[in-house]
């Protein structure tokens, strides 16, 4: 888990019934990161604006796989 | 079923039993509720790519969905791995949906994306499954209807004339466009809906029942539903009907009269219609919005639409909103207004209608007489220029097609 840092900026929750997630920019780094933390398990990670990018250019298939239950966190061996 | 609806249902008088038996009601989810087109919503309700709103279609919980190439869709919602329910809120905006059971996932179109731990399955992608879907969905000037029938009448086919009247609603927005995201008010109703589809066309109660609206507003709607009135109620088939009160408000010749104001009192709206339509502004803004009831659930009273939906054979749910013209400017937020005065928690008018449903689910419960009567003006009807079965503003015309196209499909 990654803690929020001092120097971060909120940006706000964003949330549905399926998910909830709160979104800062964190700037303890040498430049700005988002850091993204999923409030159900208070799991975080921070995606800086290379990673924000592709995901930007991301073929839906592509997301759609990233949805797939299976593919990373409820995945067989985890 | 053919021998027992034609003992029940005649011309001049329906049974009281059509709106207390159970069989009857099962026959009706059926034969009408899952075969014909159903309103549903408004495809104004999911704006945005991706947003989603839970509707009602029969007893069916849907959800109506906007995929991200701005297609609407209705999805059945449930999981089809264990048959939970999948969304619970009553609106939102997501691309993909995930059941909370076993976190079964799929795309807002249907489409399962995936399951956890796919091993257990062989693999992913190896169930073909997926959120049901409402076979047919076809949507009208943005009103959305959906039929459980895979084939059958097209929707237009369905609106038949009806959808001139849809037309003439969307025709007061200077932008050519209405929507229905004012909210839906939801009334709870202890009555068979047919006593409200019969009602929506009945000219003969607004001078009894809305008595109290109409003095306390100092409405002059009360007077168009007399026998001196030059409105026609008229049937449009497909049991379809309309109360047409154009004629009345031609003969004033007042802009805006129909919803009970002047021109000058919303002038920003007045202004948009001269510029968008030119000359024919005029007549438009005379003649008003339609009162019709479209088969067998969508009724369009002039600034409000219902959504009515059956819970059981005695109990229904009216959905209600008040319409807002593209372009509408001022007018808007006095719909809205008025649909609060009439409609709303505290409202002057669906109370006063709502009681008369209750009280008529309890008097047809009584074993006699048996018999409902709807022969009021059949001695006088009339075909219009276009062809159409009308009778004066107070005679049960409406009903009478309603019934027949209820016949119909009842027997089918």
């Amino acid at each position: 888990m990654t803690l929020p840092g001092a120097n971060d900026r909120p940006v706000g929750l964003v949330e549905n019934e399926f998910a909830s997630v709160s979104v800062r920019i964190d700037g303890d780094g040498n430049s700005a990161r988002l850091r993204v933390e999923d409030l159900r398990t208070g799991e975080a990670r921070f995606l800086d604006p290379l990673q924000l990018e592709a995901l930007v250019h991301l073929v839906d298939e592509r997301l759609d796989q990233l949805l797939d239950p299976s593919a990373d966190r409820w995945r067989h061996d985890s | 079923m053919t021998a027992v609806l034609d003992d029940l249902i005649h011309p001049d008088k329906v049974h009281g039993s059509l709106y207390t038996d159970q069989a009857i009601f099962a026959d009706e989810l059926r034969k009408i509720w899952y075969t014909t087109w159903v309103f549903v919503g408004h495809e104004s309700e999911v704006p945005q790519a991706n947003d989603y709103v839970r509707k009602r279609l029969g007893l069916q919980d849907v959800v109506m969905t906007r995929d991200k190439d701005g297609e609407v869709h209705l999805l059945l919602n449930r999981c089809a791995h264990r048959g939970n329910q999948v969304c619970d809120d009553d609106k939102g905006n997501s691309g993909s949906f995930r059941c909370p059971y076993h976190g079964w996932t799929y795309r807002n179109t249907g489409e399962l994306l995936g399951y956890p731990y796919n091993q257990g399955y062989g693999g992913k992608n190896k169930l073909e499954l997926g959120m049901g879907k409402v076979p047919r969905v076809a949507s009208y000037q943005g009103f959305v209807f959906g039929s459980f029938a895979a084939e059958g009448p097209s929707l237009i086919e369905h609106l038949g004339a009806a959808a001139g009247e849809i037309d003439r609603l969307v025709g007061l927005s200077p932008e050519g466009r209405v929507g229905l995201s004012a909210g839906w008010l939801q009334h709870k109703t202890k009555a068979n809906w047919k006593l409200l589809a019969e009602n929506e066309t009945d000219g003969y109660h607004p001078q009894f029942v809305h008595g109290s609206i109409f003095g306390v507003t100092g409405s002059p709607i009360g007077a168009l539903y007399s026998d001196s009135s030059t409105a026609v109620t008229r049937n449009l088939g497909n049991g379809h009907s309309e109360n047409d009160l154009r004629p009345e408000f031609r003969k004033f010749d007042e802009p805006m009269r129909w919803f009970g104001t002047t021109a000058d009192r919303v002038p920003d709206y007045v202004a948009a219609m001269r510029e968008t339509h030119g000359e024919d502004a005029e007549r438009r803004m005379i003649e008003g919005a339609p009162h019709v009831m479209i088969f067998p659930n969508l009724f369009i009273a002039e600034i409000q639409v219902f959504n009515i939906q059956p819970v059981a054979v005695g109990e229904c749910i009216q959905y209600a909103t008040a319409v807002q013209l593209a372009g509408g400017g001022e007018l808007n937020k006095r719909m809205i207004s008025q649909s609060i005065g009439s409609v709303g928690p505290a409202g002057m008018l669906l109370a006063d209608d709502t009681e008369m449903y209750e009280r008529n689910q309890r008097g047809v419960e009584t074993l006699t007489p048996e018999w409902l009567d709807v022969r009021r003006g059949l001695h006088r009807e009339q075909v219009d220029e276009n062809g159409f079965t009308i009778g004066t503003a107070t005679d049960e015309t409406g009903m009478r097609g309603f019934w027949a196209h209820y016949k119909t499909l009842m027997e089918a």
